[in-house]
């Protein structure tokens, strides 16, 4: 076995124009790292602030001629949004610190990033399914123009097959809104698309129209989810792009998709309520089963990441099958899994920087090397298998004990053995890659401090979630359980 | 109403079963002027909001997105290839699922409802043919583009037009699915133009 120095891979790489030293023209733009990072910063106060200081039962809120809302969903979601870009701005700085190669890339980053989260949280509070939709769609093209960015693969192909299932994935729902439109016409009312006058143009009967609108915006918001059968954009994608934008589609798109869905289940709420199950049941379990059998194949850890996303996707579509029951553990599950992939993404990209591979056979022993790193991505993997004392261990028991309530015993067992298959199947990648033998003997690297803080961040809110939740927090998720159906 | 919505629906069949990639633009124009007169002609009164909505869809659908795809698709070699592949089985399935979005507009009771729903369907479909047969980057960029037309033609069932920031978000989208594709397209393409004849045959 030799012996070197560990150098980070981009260092070994060519300088190429985007990764040239800033000189004194780019200084212009030295200002825009700390600046994005000071920016998440107030924004993430004031959305402290307002969760804190606002009571629950002063909401909804509208504003901007009621096309904005404040209500407990937008809340949760805008809080959660804003502190893990709070967590991928302080990572992307703390990189353009350490990388002075990557600089001018990463302040090109940083801009559309700002950009991309401005119209997320505007999506996030939009009152009205429609312009949500557009939305979506914007922030679809911000993703774009920093997914082209990576270093590895072809980015500006797998951008673009991106692009295109988004576009189809929403057109999808698009003619599911078309659908509840002549649905209402046919019974002479007029369909608002206002979220809070949505629910008064549905009906509790029997409705074709009605059912294939419901139909089709549950499958093509799927899509947008990662659930199968529309999930194939979804690996290449985290897979190719940078690592703080894999993260920010992982854990902010997601869930703008996620506040989408759940605008239609609260429209929804008691009306076709078997229909909504089964289908959601349907696609839970396609995505856990495609998601296992992936995961046994791959060798490579974004992706492994990536068809965990998949297999989370399907235990929330499950969790949503089951209705009230599972209602708040579906709420916990998604807020912790934007943390768990937050975490998991940004870890992987210091390795990735540091080793300029996503072969899990490169990377053994990893912990070793990169200690901190090993050791976080070692959390963020049982945080996401779901164990002890992360939130997801909490939540996945939730919506276990919720389907057992429900009485659906099949879907029980089903789900028990595809989490433990997608279990012993990243044990068998993840925990040799960072336990095992190396193929080279390597130093072992300091880490920046300022690296690890939002890494550490993330690993305490999941441990608070899962182990003492504050009275306000609990109450957030209550109101969005509630808001969804839960009890 | 139904001789513009008619205008809209050659508009796109015309161009799926004979055209090539080319022509798109100028299909794409008159898809979106069929829009625009649908668009100032909904309401018994033109508002200002009906006028202004009416002039967006005129300048970004018909003129600004048909002449950036035009500029996008100069010089490149393969936009001379079909939309949908030209053979049997892709034009049975074109009009199999023609009767089928025509069907599915059926449930209306007005007939221009029914026409309406009927063109957007058939639009929608024809995209997503397209998207399926054809592995030419720009010819799918050119299926999304019909598409969003479609979703936009979606308004005119509407009592209502759309409110003002809905209207500029769809806009935004529109010329932003345009400016993305045609670049992406662009730095995808050249590897593609090399493979284009044996592609054409594959198809």
């Amino acid at each position: 076995m030799s012996t070197r120095s560990v150098q980070p891979a981009l260092a070994l790489a060519p300088a190429s124009e985007a990764g040239r030293a800033p000189d004194g023209a780019q200084d212009s733009g030295r200002f825009i790292l700390p600046g994005m990072v000071a920016a998440a910063l107030l924004i993430w106060l004031a959305c402290m602030a307002t969760f804190l200081l606002l009571p629950l039962d002063r909401l909804p809120l509208y504003f901007a001629a009621r096309y904005l809302v404040l209500d407990a969903t937008s809340l949760l979601f805008v809080l959660v949004i804003n502190t893990v870009f709070l967590g991928i701005s302080v990572y992307m700085f703390s990189r353009g610190r350490a990388t002075q190669e990557l600089t001018r890339e990463l302040r090109r980053r940083a801009l559309w990033s700002s950009l991309f989260m401005l119209v997320m949280n505007i999506g996030i509070l939009s009152n009205h399914l429609i312009l949500q939709w557009a939305l979506i769609e914007v922030t679809t093209a911000c993703a774009v123009m920093m997914m082209v960015r990576g270093r590895h693969g072809a980015p500006k192909a797998v951008a673009w097959r991106y692009m295109l299932y988004s576009s189809m994935t929403l057109a999808i729902s698009f003619l599911g809104f078309m659908c509840l439109s002549q649905s209402a016409h046919l019974r002479d009312l007029h369909l608002h698309f206002h979220l809070d006058q949505l629910a008064g143009a549905l009906t509790r009967e029997k409705d074709p129209w009605q059912r294939l609108g419901l139909a089709f915006i549950l499958f093509g918001l799927g899509g947008k989810l990662g659930l199968a059968p529309l999930y194939s954009w979804l690996p290449e994608t985290y897979e190719a792009a940078p690592t703080s934008t894999s993260a920010l589609l992982a854990s902010v798109q997601f869930n703008i998709s996620v506040v989408a869905l759940f605008r239609v289940l609260q429209a929804f709420q008691g009306v076709e309520p078997g229909f909504v199950s089964q289908e959601l049941m349907l696609m839970g379990y396609a995505s856990l089963v495609v998601a296992a059998i992936q995961i046994m194949a791959t060798r490579n850890y974004k992706r492994l990441i990536a068809y965990a996303c998949i297999s989370s996707s399907g235990v929330i579509a499950l969790g949503l099958s089951v209705g009230q029951a599972a209602a708040y553990g579906v709420v916990l599950y998604i807020v912790s899994n934007a943390f768990v992939k937050s975490l998991l993404f940004i870890t992987a990209g210091r390795m990735r920087a540091v080793y300029g591979s996503n072969d899990v056979t490169t990377l053994a022993g990893v912990i070793r090397v990169l200690p901190f790193a090993g050791m976080l991505f070692a959390g963020g993997i049982f945080a996401l298998l779901g164990f002890p004392p992360f939130a997801s261990f909490l939540a996945e028991m939730l919506i276990l004990s919720g389907i057992v309530q429900a009485g659906n015993l099949l879907a029980f067992t089903l789900m028990c053995v595809m989490l433990t298959i997608i279990f012993v199947a990243t044990g068998r990648r993840i925990f040799p890659m960072l336990w095992g033998t190396p193929l080279e003997v390597r130093e072992p690297m300091k880490e920046s401090k300022l690296s690890i803080i939002p890494k550490l961040g993330f690993v305490a809110v999941l441990t608070m979630l899962g182990t003492y939740t504050p009275q306000v927090v609990t109450q957030l998720l209550s109101a969005v359980a509630r808001s969804i159906g839960g009890t | 109403m139904t001789l513009t919505l008619m205008l809209c629906l050659l508009a796109t069949l015309v161009p799926v079963f004979f055209s090539r990639v080319s022509a798109a633009p100028v299909w794409l124009s008159v898809q979106a002027l069929a829009l625009g007169w649908i668009t100032l002609n909904q309401h018994h009164s033109l508002s200002l909001h009906a006028a202004f909505a009416g002039i967006e869809v005129l300048l970004v659908r018909a003129l600004l997105v048909p002449y950036l795809l035009r500029s996008a698709m100069a010089g490149q070699g393969h936009a001379q290839v079909s939309l949908m592949p030209s053979n049997l089985f892709a034009g049975g399935i074109a009009v199999a699922l023609i009767i089928f979005a025509f069907k599915f507009g059926d449930g209306a009771r007005a007939d221009v409802r029914a026409l309406t729903l009927g063109v957007v369907a058939s639009t929608v479909v024809m995209a997503f043919l397209i998207l399926a047969t054809n592995p030419h980057k720009m010819a799918q960029l050119v299926a999304l583009l019909f598409m969003e037309n479609a979703l936009a033609l979606f308004e005119s069932l509407m009592p209502e037009p759309w409110p003002l920031p809905v209207h500029l978000a769809i806009s935004a989208v529109y010329i932003l699915t345009m400016a993305l594709g045609a670049w992406l397209v662009a730095d995808t393409q050249a590897v593609e133009g090399d493979l284009a004849p044996a592609l054409e045959e594959l198809a």
